[in-house]
């Protein structure tokens, strides 16, 4: 072994110690409780208590409870920020238009392909569902079942044609249309205990889920001993909606041939 | 209406699929499955399924729980042996080249079940078909034989009967 190879090794090993040295003196900043913080023993007596009925969120999954309750109003914000996304692809590809005509037989991978995919049009809506309606229960929810419903508009593009999903039915502004009622749903939901308590004249705030000492209104968290979590449960599956079809609308895009595209940003 | 008598099959399908993935038979899981497995159904049915009443033939899934229970328990074992023997012994005793195999199920589906028997068995892959003459392209590792129809007996056959059962 050459003197500058043992050289760059001692390096290594005296900068690692160091900083581990310096790490373990907090010198690059406060260090991480051993224990669990103060906040994350909250949220994990929070998320389902009877016996704080005006704090908790009456449902069994902390993280979901986290997104679409405690932090609800910023989760909001980034589906819009998503959904904002969706919207500058589509004025990107303004006039490119997708001529759905064709015969998707011989396009796209083999035949076996085509008949295994053909099976997994059947599951793979079906898993990403039920991820979404029980979101609330274990791991899961609307974002992560809308990113498992996309497999199947990629494997469509990939292994059918990229007109297959336009042939049947799917096109770019119907997707729009999907994504567009999938936030208008978050949206209600947002707002739903707001609008029946002007009704009723009593108090409510904008993403309240359960009933707080000021303000009465509760989604239902409880049917006929099955926990609901009041409105995780809607914004979940409108969340489902809304990614799946925005991603659509992506990929439905990015599947038309650039030339095609060219052609009508550059020439106008 | 017609199509939703149509995707009875796949909603069950997707009903079974769906029971099973969320693991729990309340009434939620039901009221919720039932919906989703009729959408579904509606939404693929024309575009996975041809002919509703085979799908619906209780024969013909007769045929397929003793087909999966004969390939998983039988040719899948047989042929792990084999190639674990192979493997593991001095001489590595290969002989792998690419033969013919015809095959003679007419369905889409048939089809994809041969293929992906022969391909999930250890020491065959299907690396190719010709559907307008009804030939796979099959890696053996082992070739017995380069004439096509004795190629199928030893690899295929049984796979292809149970197919035309099942799926034609």
């Amino acid at each position: 072994m050459k003197k500058a190879d043992v050289f760059v090794i001692a390096s290594i090993i005296v900068f690692i110690l160091s900083l581990a040295y310096i790490t373990a003196l907090g010198g690059l900043g406060p260090l991480p409780p051993i224990n669990v913080r103060r906040i994350a023993i909250n949220y994990l007596n929070l998320t389902y208590n009877t016996f704080t009925p005006y704090l908790t969120v009456f449902a069994l999954e902390s993280v979901t409870s986290i997104v679409w309750d405690f932090r609800g109003l910023d989760t909001l914000y980034e589906t819009a920020v998503f959904y904002a996304a969706i919207i500058a692809s589509i004025a990107l590809y303004r006039g490119v238009y997708m001529d759905f005509k064709k015969n998707t037989e011989k396009t796209g991978l083999s035949p076996i392909a085509k008949t295994v995919t053909r099976i997994s049009l059947i599951l793979i809506p079906t898993v990403s569902a039920s991820v979404a309606l029980h979101g609330h229960l274990t791991p899961g929810g609307g974002f992560q079942a809308g990113s498992i419903a996309t497999v199947v508009i990629v494997l469509s593009i990939i292994i059918f044609s990229r007109y297959f999903l336009p042939i049947h039915g799917l096109s770019k502004n119907k997707a729009l249309l999907f994504r567009s009622i999938g936030l208008l749903g978050i949206a209600i939901t947002s707002i739903a205990l707001l609008l029946i308590a002007i009704v009723l004249g009593v108090n409510a705030y904008i993403f309240q889920n359960q009933a707080k000492i000021d303000a009465p209104l509760s989604f239902p968290s409880l049917v006929d001993n099955y926990i609901l979590g009041g409105s995780l449960l809607f914004f979940n599956l409108f969340e489902f909606i809304a990614v799946a079809f925005g991603f659509t609308i992506v990929f439905l895009l990015l599947s038309i041939s650039e030339e095609k595209v060219k052609k009508v940003t550059m020439d106008g | 209406m017609n199509r939703l008598i149509k995707s009875i099959p796949i909603s069950i399908l997707s009903f079974t699929v769906y029971i099973v993935f969320t693991g729990s038979i309340k009434l939620y899981d039901i009221v919720t499955g039932i919906i989703v497995s009729i959408a579904v159904g509606l939404i693929t049915t024309n575009i996975v399924l041809e002919n509703p009443k085979k799908a619906s033939d209780p024969k013909r899934f007769l045929w397929l729980i003793a087909y999966s229970l004969k390939y998983f328990f039988i040719s899948e074992v047989l042929s792990h042996i084999d190639v674990i023997k192979r493997a593991l012994s001095p001489k590595m005793s290969l002989n792998p080249g690419i033969v013919r195999v015809p095959y003679e199920t007419n369905s889409d589906y048939g089809e994809a079940l041969v293929a992906c028997s022969i391909t999930n068995t250890p020491g065959t892959v299907v690396v190719d078909l010709d559907k307008e003459n009804k030939i796979f392209y099959v890696h053996w590792i082992d070739v017995k034989t380069t004439e096509p129809s004795l190629a199928r007996e030893k690899i295929s056959k049984m796979f292809d009967e149970y197919a035309k059962r099942i799926f034609d």
